[in-house]
């Protein structure tokens, strides 16, 4: 039996929401590696300078509204990471940010110029990976790679140069001259990857690059995506490995259709449990409400009979206290330790309560959101 | 700089395309070997030769008409195959029924006598033909028969009154010949034109055009449906292309397929089957040209309204269907009513076959007005899939 009691019902992550993804999470300098794409290009844009930008942005197909009055700004050399339930809006999202579709209402500027109007200079500064497998089967892989090289205007001297470095990059130069309909599915989102990366964009549109890939491989393209971040590029990263976003320097939760929380990953930790989390555990049964009157908790939570969680406000200080006031209290403790929740426990948690708040008509809604087809 | 960008797009979907096409053998196979086949067995199989009707004749007892098969041979020609003379009309009208004939011939009771009362005989001829050109031909028969045994009715009596008139004394009246009595006239037909080709011949420009066609507008249709149905125009909506190069692209990827399947199929049809190619090779490439655009822009305009490969296979077909049923290919175009006469010429292998067979087989057309339509078609189609295109690569 689960049992919750939360003091400070205000959350870090709900006032976060809506908000300004900085660059304060960035490596240090010393911290940063060179890579074969990063140092192949200066900073394409000084960091600081708002790159994305929206402003109570909703989209509705047929009066179903998908996505809702989402107020984001992203500056130059972020990783954005949009994280959220299966059809909470994310594609729908991403594709208002590469023009692909209008808002119903509200303002999408991305690298100064509304989507619906972009140039073709400004269009050229854009890296997309859709969802959808977007090659041609019948292409090699590196022939597919020239191909959306050339679509983005590189000419043949730069093209040839830049096919080999991605294909390296993702680990596909050998498979260069196989089909890309016989490549296997992950080799077939490295390869989306090379094309999104080929022509050097400033700003990355990245929709589920790790989908399919495996885990060392998975590794390998986040240790990619940080030296891009690292060169000054932008991107913005749809994931559904929720533990991804601690590779983010700010993450979005999306859930039916709004923006719930807009923060960097440790403070969205906090924001799910409004505090650092202790768990107990006791030889017998403990009632944990003797707690709630001891200074900096915040929130106790009786997980099972001889286990609970108590949020405090500072874990290392006040992990003493509770152990004394257990005993106290007659209990007697087996263990106690600070735990950190993974992200998907986070992220339940910040569903879950967002869930709470939301009209359930909006719910249906913001899952039957369109395919990305023509 | 942006010419060369621009230039860099539209090759790049040239190069596409024919990789894409060579990737597939089985494509090759259908593209380039299909339609030599088609020639091939076309020019191979079909003879133009018809098959004569099974005819059985009918001779009353009562007639006093000779029954051994030997007397009617002459009649039946070549478009009736006499199997049997018998008197049981009603066993021959049974067998008429069951399709094992095709036509029954009953001679009249009393010949003779109505002739001598001034009146005319009737020969009964009788077919089970569903079809109506089967039935126009059976017609046509019934007349040539007439028409013949009259001939030989007339033949005889000259004959007869011949010999009565030389008997009696006047010997002038042998001097013109008794078949020239019963036929005083016949034709002789001269064809003033420049070609006289063989049937497949004849059709072997009509073909090409067909072939064509249908090629041009399936392979671009189907080439740009599935980019819009999979994530791939996604990707072209978010990139610098637009719709001009990317349609600028198909036209030139598949102008030069097409144009080299035609190359080949000129080449087999002037060659191995013998059509004959009178007219200016430049005018008949350029006739070509034009034909495979305007298919190409048909095919575009298809891709443009269709959202599915399902609907463009569909539509594809239609045009195929009201191609051979409306272009002239297996109707005459003026066998149909003005109103839809104007219509047709919509379809451009309409105007395709037409300068085809007058530049390869006259030599030169005198509707050399459709080489404008052609090039109206070409225009109106790739321009109206422009605007469509561009709406559907448009955000939205």
């Amino acid at each position: 039996m689960t049992d919750e009691r939360q003091r400070d019902g205000t959350s870090g992550a709900d006032n976060a929401a809506g908000g300004t993804v900085g660059a304060g999470l960035r490596p240090t300098d010393a911290e940063r590696v060179p890579g074969p794409i990063a140092d192949a290009r200066p900073a394409d844009q000084p960091s600081g300078d708002v790159i994305v930008s929206m402003r109570n942005v909703s989209r509705a197909f047929d009066n179903r509204t998908v996505v809702r009055d989402v107020n984001l700004t992203v500056t130059a050399g972020t990783i954005l990471g949009v994280i959220g339930p299966s059809g909470a809006g994310k594609t729908t999202t991403i594709r208002m940010l590469t023009g692909a579709l209008a808002p119903t209402s509200g303002e999408v500027e991305v690298l100064g110029q509304r989507p619906t109007s972009f140039s073709r200079r400004t269009r050229e500064r854009i890296g997309y990976m859709p969802q959808l497998f977007a090659l041609y089967p019948d292409l090699t892989a590196g022939e597919n790679v020239d191909f959306v090289a050339s679509l983005f205007g590189l000419l043949l001297w730069r093209r040839r140069r830049r096919v080999q470095q991605v294909l390296k990059l993702v680990q596909l130069w050998d498979a260069r001259k196989t089909r890309a309909g016989r490549l296997s599915g992950g080799m077939q989102r490295r390869l989306e990857l090379a094309c999104a990366l080929v022509h050097g964009p400033t700003l990355l549109i990245l929709d589920e690059p790790t989908a399919g890939i495996d885990p060392l491989l998975r590794v390998t393209v986040w240790e990619e995506l940080h030296r891009l971040r690292d060169a000054g590029k932008t991107l913005l990263v749809t994931t559904q490995y929720v533990h991804e976003a601690e590779e983010c320097d700010q993450v979005a939760l999306i859930a039916h259709g709004r923006l719930i929380a807009l923060a960097p990953p440790a403070e969205l930790c906090r924001s799910a449990t409004g505090g650092d989390v202790i768990e107990v555990e006791t030889t017998d049964m403990f009632d944990g409400s003797n707690l709630e009157s001891l200074p900096g908790v915040l929130a106790i939570r009786q997980v099972e009979a001889r286990r609970l969680r108590v949020t405090v406000d500072h874990a290392a200080t006040k992990l003493p206290a509770v152990v004394d006031a257990i005993g106290v209290a007659g209990g007697d403790v087996a263990s106690a330790r600070e735990v950190r929740l993974t992200f998907d426990e986070v992220f339940a948690e910040l569903v879950a309560r967002a869930g709470e708040e939301d009209d359930p008509a909006a719910d249906v809604a913001a899952d039957i959101e369109p395919g990305t087809a023509a | 700089m942006i010419i060369l960008k621009s230039l860099t797009r539209i090759l790049a979907v040239v190069g596409k395309e024919l990789i894409e096409v060579i990737r597939r053998p089985g494509a090759i196979l259908s593209l380039i070997l299909g339609p030599f086949l088609i020639m091939a067995l076309f020019g191979a199989g079909y003879s133009g030769y018809r098959r004569p009707l099974e005819t059985v004749i009918v001779i009353p007892p009562q007639s006093g008409l000779p029954t051994d098969m030997d007397s009617y041979k002459e009649i039946a020609g070549s478009g009736l195959d006499l199997v049997e003379v018998t008197p049981d009309a009603a066993s021959a009208e049974s067998r008429l029924r069951d399709q094992t004939i095709d036509v029954v011939i009953i001679a009249p009771t009393n010949a003779e006598q109505d002739f001598k009362a001034g009146q005319r005989s009737k020969i009964q001829v009788e077919v089970n033909a569903v079809d109506p050109v089967e039935q126009n031909y059976a017609v046509f028969l019934a007349h040539v028969l007439e028409r013949d045994v009259n001939r030989i009715i007339v033949e005889r009596l000259a004959k007869e009154g011949q010999s009565y008139a030389l008997s009696a004394g006047a010997s002038q009246a042998a001097a013109i010949p008794p078949d020239v009595v019963a036929a005083p006239t016949e034709a002789d037909l001269v064809n003033v034109a420049p070609s006289q080709p063989t049937v497949v011949q004849f059709f072997g420009p009509a073909v090409l055009a067909l072939i064509l066609q249908h090629m041009a507008v399936t392979l671009i249709a189907l080439s740009i449906i599935r980019e819009r149905t999979t994530g791939i125009f996604e990707l072209f909506r978010v990139s610098p292309i637009n719709a001009i190069e990317l349609i600028f692209g198909k036209l030139i990827a598949f102008g030069i397929l097409c144009g080299a399947i035609a190359a080949l199929t000129v080449l087999l049809l002037v060659g191995p089957l013998g059509v004959p190619m009178l007219g200016d090779p430049a005018l008949i490439a350029g006739v070509i040209g034009l034909l495979i655009l305007a298919s190409l822009g048909l095919g575009l305009l298809i891709a443009a309204i269709s959202d599915s490969e399902r609907q463009t296979v569909q539509l594809s077909l239609l045009v195929l269907l009201a191609s051979v049923f409306f272009s002239g290919f297996a109707l005459a175009i003026d066998q149909f009513s003005q109103p839809v006469r104007s219509l047709i010429y919509i379809i451009p292998v309409t105007n395709g076959i037409r300068l085809l067979d007058d530049l390869l087989m006259r030599g030169t057309t005198t509707a050399s007005w459709q080489i404008g339509v052609l090039a109206i078609l070409a225009v109106v189609f790739i321009g109206l899939s422009w605007l469509l295109l561009r709406r559907a690569m448009r955000r939205i």
